[in-house]
């Protein structure tokens, strides 16, 4: 692959495709991105969780070149965010929230439509379509018209003209919105094997499970950058337990429990409860003292793995009532 | 270049799946067309009148003030030639030519009869009456007196009228309505479905977020506006032929000009018109907004270009705003060159309006249309 032959005689120290140092972005007087620096790697799938309103999509659209940052600065595969920002766009791949086909068109013509634009080769133009049409299994749908495609399907459309011209990186935000758990599953799959091919892919996502598939994460939270790590490394760095509890009156229970100040969190799960607490404190622990001294019964209780999803709301609660 | 053309290509893909708007565009001109045959009648004043005097006298320039007298006539000069005449009528500078012959003084002192001949416009056949009555009224009554005079002095009464008005209806001699309406739909059909059709193809990318992906994209700013109006422009002159061909078949409507220079000409016009729907689209949030604001500019369009009621008709402050729409400019070019046979030099008023009417919308456009975020 020649992006990637470029990448490395760049900097042969360093194959960073994402580089960022005090990105900031200001609506007139809102802040939306504040102080963000970043680097992601050759091959990485990188995460970018968040809330709503987070600053993510700002984030991204800086990165691809269609927002101009307040302050800070950056580079994209090699080039400058402010400056070059038609040679970013010829470099990478994007997909949009809402899958943006033309729904009027058939699978064909939206894919030779985006090989065009993006300035595929005429010769290699018919090649490339088959080849993404093949490696995306669409090949049985090609002349269907994106509009009258079901949610799985219209994402494969969307990943297949967003990686028509073979992008060294690919920014897909919220690429899994609206799909069923086994259309997700094969994005998910075709996501691996686009990395492990070289490709770097930075996603934003509101599923957690999605989140743990990312090599590695960044938190961002009002504006901020609150933590980047692989999965396990941001999970630890919230030294938090997590216990699932099967309880008498769990309602009642949950009240109990989350009037007290070590517990992190508590939610249900079913007619289960699932509790959470923080520095240290054993949530199997804390919570049989709490709820035996309230007199509610625990049938029993198994400390769990902590998830990122534990460790995700943990952090915004932390910095939601920082605030 | 070639990614506007890949855009221009995608559009029209497009606009094949979209049966509906592709039955409204054809079938739209036809409708309108058949409407329209009828027109409004009203009556008109100011009608900017030159006058080829030949006799040069008193009495004929007092004929002139007269017919000036009743309002209905505007003064646009006095002309040398039939030549002359023929190319005030052309260039629209006048409706109505009054012609005096030679010895028109010395025929009516001796008692001979006199004729003076009125030359109208008949290209809007609203104009021809209100010009020919007004002036056959008066010169009836300057025929009476004139008579009552002979009779003072001892005459008889035998013999001709001493003075009578020989009417002649130029470029439309049988005053139909359709020669005029048809060449005035043409207008009116380019303005709104071009104005329409650019301002809802663009929002309908935005509603759709495809121009968010468009914007991600290396295309530039002019090779996507250059690819969505690209079909556009062939459409409209789709449309425009076929007005012009059914008009010849269905209503008779005769093409005495050059059509090479009307479709030279209709590129500017459609520009223009394709500039504002750009405009209007990067206006609008929604399709449903961008056809709402073509439709309100198509009503002062249609009111004021001259389309139903002549433009001399309007009070003043109307015809200064008039001027600023590109359908009130195409509406003489297209008359003028279809009917009258105006050629490249009559038009040069119009074109000058068109072009800074062009040059001003696409400014506004580009200022409006950034290609950085949606």
């Amino acid at each position: 692959m020649s992006a990637a032959a470029a990448a490395t005689s760049l900097a042969p120290d360093d194959d960073a495709v994402i580089v960022t140092e005090h990105l900031s972005k200001r609506f007139h007087d809102l802040v939306a991105v504040k102080d963000v620096s970043l680097h992601v790697r050759r091959g990485e799938i990188f995460g970018v969780l968040g809330p709503n309103g987070a600053g993510k999509s700002t984030t991204i659209r800086m990165l691809c070149g269609i927002l101009d940052p307040s302050g800070g600065r950056g580079t994209v595969v090699g080039f400058d965010i402010m400056r070059d920002a038609e040679r970013i766009k010829e470099r990478i791949g994007y997909m949009t929230q809402r899958f943006s086909l033309y729904e009027d068109l058939t699978v064909v013509e939206n894919l030779q439509f985006y090989a065009g634009i993006y300035g595929v080769p005429l010769k290699q133009r018919r090649a490339r379509v088959e080849a993404v049409l093949e490696s995306t299994g669409l090949s049985g749908r090609r002349r269907q018209l994106a509009g009258t495609l079901s949610g799985g399907w219209k994402q494969r459309v969307a990943l297949a003209s967003a990686t028509i011209h073979q992008p060294p990186l690919l920014f897909l935000d919220e690429p899994t919105a609206g799909v069923d758990p086994v259309s997700r599953r094969d994005f998910w799959e075709q996501i691996h094997q686009l990395a492990s091919k070289g490709t770097t892919v930075l996603l934003t996502t509101h599923y957690m499970d999605e989140a743990e598939r990312c090599h590695r994460l960044a938190f961002i939270f009002g504006g901020e950058l609150l933590d980047v790590g692989t999965p396990d490394e941001i999970v630890e760095r919230r030294s938090l337990s997590v216990a699932e509890l099967d309880v008498e009156r769990a309602t009642e229970a949950a009240t109990v429990l989350r009037a007290d100040s070590r517990v992190e969190e508590v939610a249900h799960y079913g007619h289960t409860l699932r509790v959470a607490t923080r520095d240290g404190t054993d949530a199997t622990a804390l919570s049989s003292e709490v709820l035996g001294a309230a007199g509610i019964a625990i049938h029993s209780g198994r400390r769990v793995r902590v998830t990122v999803e534990d460790a995700f709301v943990s952090m915004v609660r932390k910095h939601g009532e920082a605030r | 270049m070639l990614r506007a053309l890949i855009i221009a290509w995608k559009e029209l893909l497009q606009l094949r799946r979209d049966r509906l708007t592709l039955a409204m565009m054809s079938a739209l001109p036809i409708i309108q067309l058949l409407l329209f045959g009828y027109a409004i009648n009203t009556d008109v004043r100011h009608i900017p009148t030159v006058f080829y005097d030949q006799d040069e006298s008193a009495e004929s320039r007092d004929l002139a003030q007269s017919l000036l007298a009743t309002g209905f006539y505007d003064d646009a000069g006095h002309v040398r030639s039939y030549a002359d005449v023929e190319r005030a009528l052309r260039s629209s500078e006048a409706r109505v030519a009054l012609v005096v012959p030679p010895h028109y003084a010395s025929d009516l002192t001796r008692g001979r009869s006199a004729q003076v001949q009125l030359v109208v416009d008949g290209s809007d056949p609203q104009i021809v009456a209100s010009a020919t009555n007004t002036a056959s009224a008066l010169v009836a009554a300057r025929s009476s007196s004139l008579l009552a005079l002979k009779l003072a002095k001892g005459g008889t009464i035998a013999g001709a009228q001493p003075l009578s008005l020989e009417p002649n209806t130029w470029y439309n001699p049988d005053l139909r309505t359709a020669v005029f309406i048809v060449p005035g739909i043409v207008g009116v059909i380019l303005t709104m479905t071009m104005v329409m059709l650019t301002a809802m193809a663009i929002a309908r990318e935005r509603e759709r977020g495809t121009l968010e992906q468009l914007i991600v994209s290396p295309v530039r700013k002019l090779q996507l506006i250059i690819g969505k109006i690209l079909p556009y422009i062939a459409i409209g002159y789709v449309q425009m032929t076929l007005i012009l061909v059914t008009g010849r078949v269905v209503f008779d409507v005769p093409i005495v000009g050059s059509l090479p220079l009307l479709y030279g000409l209709a590129f500017l016009f459609i520009a223009a018109n394709l500039a504002l729907g750009l405009f209007f689209s990067s206006l609008a949030k929604t399709q449903q907004q961008a056809m709402q604001m073509s439709f309100f500019f198509l009503l002062p369009n249609i009111l004021l270009s001259g389309f139903m009621f002549p433009f001399e008709a309007m009070p003043k402050p109307a015809q200064w705003l008039s001027q600023v729409l590109p359908l009130t400019h195409f509406l003489r070019i297209i008359r003028g060159i279809v009917l009258k046979g105006s050629r490249f030099g009559d038009l040069q008023t119009e074109l000058v309006w068109l072009s800074a009417i062009v040059v001003g919308i696409v400014m506004l456009t580009s200022r409006r249309f950034t290609k950085k975020i949606v």
